[in-house]
C-alpha cells in the first residue's frame, strides 16, 4: 500500500506551503511535491490602476523584499516612459538594491538557516530556532541583527523609510543624495564588511560537517539563469540575461531583458498556486533551471570586487568536477559571497564623484503601451511586465518572481532529499526537517511567488494509495 | 537612552490593518516629548530588537480582529520566547522583546495598543469609520502614556 507524507506548513521560509511525500509499499519515496496553498492575485487586482501606482502597489507583495519589487516595477515604468534614467540615479538605485540584498541574505542565513546549520537537523525542534542560536552563539546572532540593521538603515537613509520606501520613481529617483547621507552610509560599511567576512570564515569552517547534506540537497543537473553585466560580471540591477547549462556552457548570452519571453515559458500544475517557469527552448519540464545567488555566481565570470572575487574562487572549488556548483545546499555559501560583494560594491559606488549629482530623474509621459523591468532580487531574477491602455491604466500584468523560477528545482530537490533521508516506516524530526531544509536553501518567498500573505505552521500527512490520510503531524 | 519608541505596524493596502502605521504617521506631526521616536512599519522585523534595547519604553500600535470594530485595548507586554513566529517575515512584539532580552540583556517597558477593525480586504486604502474613530483615541492614548512617562 503506498502512502503520502505531507509536511505543512514548512517553517522558517517566507509564506505558506505544504510538502507531500508519496510513499510506495516498500517505504521508498515515489513522488514529492511542494504545494503553495495560498493565493492573492496581485496580477488581477492591479488591472485598472494607473501604471504610476504599480511600484507602490507591487512593493506591498512582500515585507521582506519590497525594494526588489520597487526596482523591477520602476524599471518596467521606465520602459513605459521609454526613457534612459540618469547615471547617478542608476547608481543610487543600485545602492538601495545592494542594501536590500544584504538585509535579506542576512535574514536568510542568520535567522532562518543558522538554527539548522549550528544546532543540527537532529536537534530538538523546541530549541532548534533563533533562541537556541542566541544561547549557543550570541555574537553570531548579534552579527545577524547588526547586518540587517545596516542594510535597513541604508534603505531608510535613501528612501526615507525602511519598509516600502517611495524614493525610487519612474525615470530615476525623487531626490538626489546629500553629502551627509552619503557619509552616514559610508560610515557603517566597514563594520558590515567585517561582520560579513567573519561570518563567511565561520561558515567555511563548518562546511566539512555538511558533506552528506551537500551531496543530497538538490544536487541537480539544471540550467542556471541570471542577469550578468555587459562584460559578464555579477549583476543585480541592469545588464543582460545569461543561461548556462549543467556543464557550465553558456547557451544564451547578452539577451536583452525585454526578450525574456523567448527564454521563459510558464506551466501550471493543479497542486500549487505557484507557477512553474521553464526554459522555453527545452520545453516543460526538461527546461528546469535555477535562479538566485547560486545561479548568479555560477553564471558570472567574476564579481569585480576584491574580497568577493577571492570568495568566488573558493566557491568554485565546492564542485569537484569542472562545471557549475550543482548543490542547492551551496545557496547558503553563495549568499555569504554576495553579502561581501554587495558591501564592497556599495563602498565603491559611494566613493564615485558623481554620486552627489543632482540630475537624478528623467521626466516623460507614457510613450509605450508595454513595459518590462527585470532586476535581481535576493532570491533571484524578478520580472515585471505591464501593458497599459491609452489612458495609462493597467490592462495586463505578469510577475515572474524569483521563487517561482526555482519551483521545478525545489520539487526535484525535495524528491532527492526524501530519497536519501526519508524512510516511510520511521518518521522522525531530523529527516523531515532535512526535507524542509532543502526548501530553505532556496530561501523561498512564497508571499511573492503566490502574491500571498500568511503565516507558516507545518503539517505532515501520510496518505495511502487511495488518498486517505492515515497519519498526520502538525507543528505550530 | 532614548525615552520612548512608538511603532505602528500593519499593511497599508488592507483597510483597517493600516491603523498602526497611519496613527504613527499622524503622531509624527504632533509635538512629542524630546527624544521620542515614532516609526510606521508594514511588519515587525528582526533588527528592531536592537532598537528596543536602547529605549526606556516602547509602545506598539496594531489592528485587531478579536475586538469589536472601533474598540481600543491597551495591554502591557512581556518577553515571550513561545511567541516564536513560524516565519521570520513577521514578528510578534513579545518575540521581539524576547530577542532583545536574550541578546542585549534588557527590555524596555512595553505596551501594545490595538484597535478592532471592520474591514481588512486587499486593495482597500482607507480606514473604516469605526477604525477612524479608534485612530483618534489611539493617538490620545499614546500622547497620554508618553506624558505620564515624561512626568515620571
Amino acid at each position: 500500500m503506498s502512502r503520502t507524507i505531507t509536511i505543512e506548513p514548512v517553517t522558517r521560509i517566507e509564506g505558506h506551503a505544504r510538502i507531500s511525500l508519496q510513499l510506495a509499499d516498500t517505504g521508498e519515496v515515489e513522488d514529492a511535491r511542494f504545494h503553495l496553498t495560498q493565493f492573492r492575485g496581485f496580477e488581477k487586482f492591479c488591472e485598472g490602476r494607473p501604471y504610476r501606482e504599480m511600484p507602490a502597489l507591487t512593493a506591498r507583495t512582500c515585507g521582506i523584499c519590497p525594494v526588489s519589487h520597487l526596482l523591477a516595477s520602476n524599471k518596467a515604468c521606465d520602459d513605459l516612459l521609454a526613457v534612459s534614467i540618469p547615471p547617478t540615479a542608476e547608481k543610487l538605485r543600485r545602492v538601495m538594491n545592494l542594501a536590500q540584498l544584504v538585509q535579506s541574505h542576512a535574514l536568510s542565513f542568520f535567522h532562518l538557516s543558522s538554527p539548522d546549520l549550528l544546532l543540527g537537523w537532529d536537534a530538538d525542534p523546541k530549541s532548534r530556532n533563533i533562541f537556541g542560536v542566541m544561547q549557543q552563539q550570541p555574537e553570531l546572532a548579534k552579527d545577524g541583527i547588526r547586518l540587517r540593521q545596516i542594510g535597513q538603515t541604508i534603505i531608510e537613509i535613501l528612501g526615507g523609510k525602511k519598509i516600502h520606501p517611495t524614493w525610487v520613481v519612474p525615470g530615476g529617483v525623487s531626490e538626489a543624495l546629500s553629502q551627509d547621507k552619503r557619509d552616514a552610509m559610508q560610515a557603517m560599511l566597514p563594520e558590515a564588511l567585517e561582520i560579513a567576512k567573519r561570518t563567511y570564515a565561520t561558515f567555511k569552517a563548518l562546511l566539512p560537517k555538511f558533506k552528506d547534506e551537500a551531496s543530497h540537497f538538490g544536487t541537480l543537473p539544471t540550467l542556471f539563469l541570471s542577469l550578468v553585466s555587459e562584460t559578464g560580471q555579477l549583476e543585480h540591477c541592469t545588464g543582460v540575461l545569461r543561461v548556462k547549462d549543467a556543464k557550465g556552457r553558456i547557451i544564451e548570452d547578452k539577451v536583452p531583458p525585454r526578450d525574456y519571453r523567448r527564454l521563459i515559458g510558464e506551466a501550471v500544475e493543479d497542486f500549487s498556486y505557484m507557477k512553474f517557469p521553464y526554459y522555453k527552448p527545452m520545453g516543460y519540464p526538461r527546461g528546469i533551471y535555477r535562479v538566485g545567488p547560486l545561479a548568479r555566481l555560477n553564471n558570472a565570470d567574476s564579481c569585480g570586487t576584491p574580497y568577493a572575487d577571492v570568495a568566488l574562487a573558493e566557491f568554485r572549488t565546492l564542485q569537484e568536477e569542472s562545471g557549475p556548483v550543482a548543490s542547492s545546499f551551496h545557496y547558503h555559501y553563495a549568499r555569504l559571497v554576495e553579502i561581501i560583494y554587495a558591501i564592497e560594491r556599495m563602498q565603491r559606488i559611494l566613493k564615485e564623484p558623481d554620486i552627489l549629482d543632482t540630475r537624478v530623474r528623467a521626466h516623460a509621459r507614457g510613450n509605450r503601451q508595454e513595459g518590462i523591468g527585470v532586476s535581481e532580487a535576493p532570491r533571484g531574477t524578478l520580472m515585471h511586465h505591464y501593458k497599459i491602455d491609452e489612458n495609462g491604466l493597467i490592462t495586463w500584468v505578469d510577475l515572474i518572481i524569483a521563487t517561482g523560477h526555482n519551483n521545478l528545482a525545489m520539487n526535484r530537490s525535495i524528491k532527492q532529499v526524501a530519497d536519501a533521508y526519508v524512510d516511510g516506516t520511521q518518521l522522525n524530526e531530523g529527516m523531515l526537517n532535512r526535507v524542509e531544509a532543502v526548501i530553505r536553501c532556496y530561501d523561498p518567498c512564497l508571499s511573492c511567488a503566490s502574491h500571498a500573505y500568511g503565516k507558516m505552521p507545518l503539517v505532515i500527512e501520510l496518505q495511502d494509495a487511495q488518498g486517505e490520510v492515515i497519519d498526520r503531524l502538525v507543528r505550530d | 537612552m532614548r525615552p520612548a519608541l512608538v511603532i505602528g505596524y500593519g499593511s497599508p493596502i488592507r483597510g483597517d490593518d493600516a491603523i498602526g502605521p497611519l496613527v504613527a504617521d499622524r503622531l509624527q506631526q504632533q509635538q512629542l516629548p524630546d527624544g521620542v521616536r515614532v516609526e510606521a512599519r508594514h511588519i515587525l522585523t528582526a533588527e528592531l530588537a536592537a532598537e528596543l534595547a536602547e529605549v526606556a519604553q516602547v509602545i506598539f500600535l496594531d489592528a485587531a480582529v478579536d475586538l469589536p470594530p472601533g474598540e481600543l485595548r491597551i495591554q502591557p507586554l512581556a518577553p515571550d520566547t513561545s511567541a516564536l513566529s513560524t516565519m521570520a517575515h513577521f514578528h510578534d512584539p513579545r518575540e521581539l522583546l524576547a530577542w532583545c532580552q536574550g541578546l542585549y540583556g534588557r527590555v524596555p517597558e512595553a505596551w501594545l495598543i490595538t484597535a478592532g477593525g471592520a474591514d481588512f480586504d486587499y486593495g482597500h486604502f482607507h480606514l473604516s469609520e469605526a477604525a477612524e474613530h479608534a485612530a483618534t483615541r489611539m493617538i490620545q492614548s499614546v500622547l497620554d502614556m508618553l506624558a505620564l512617562k515624561n512626568l515620571g
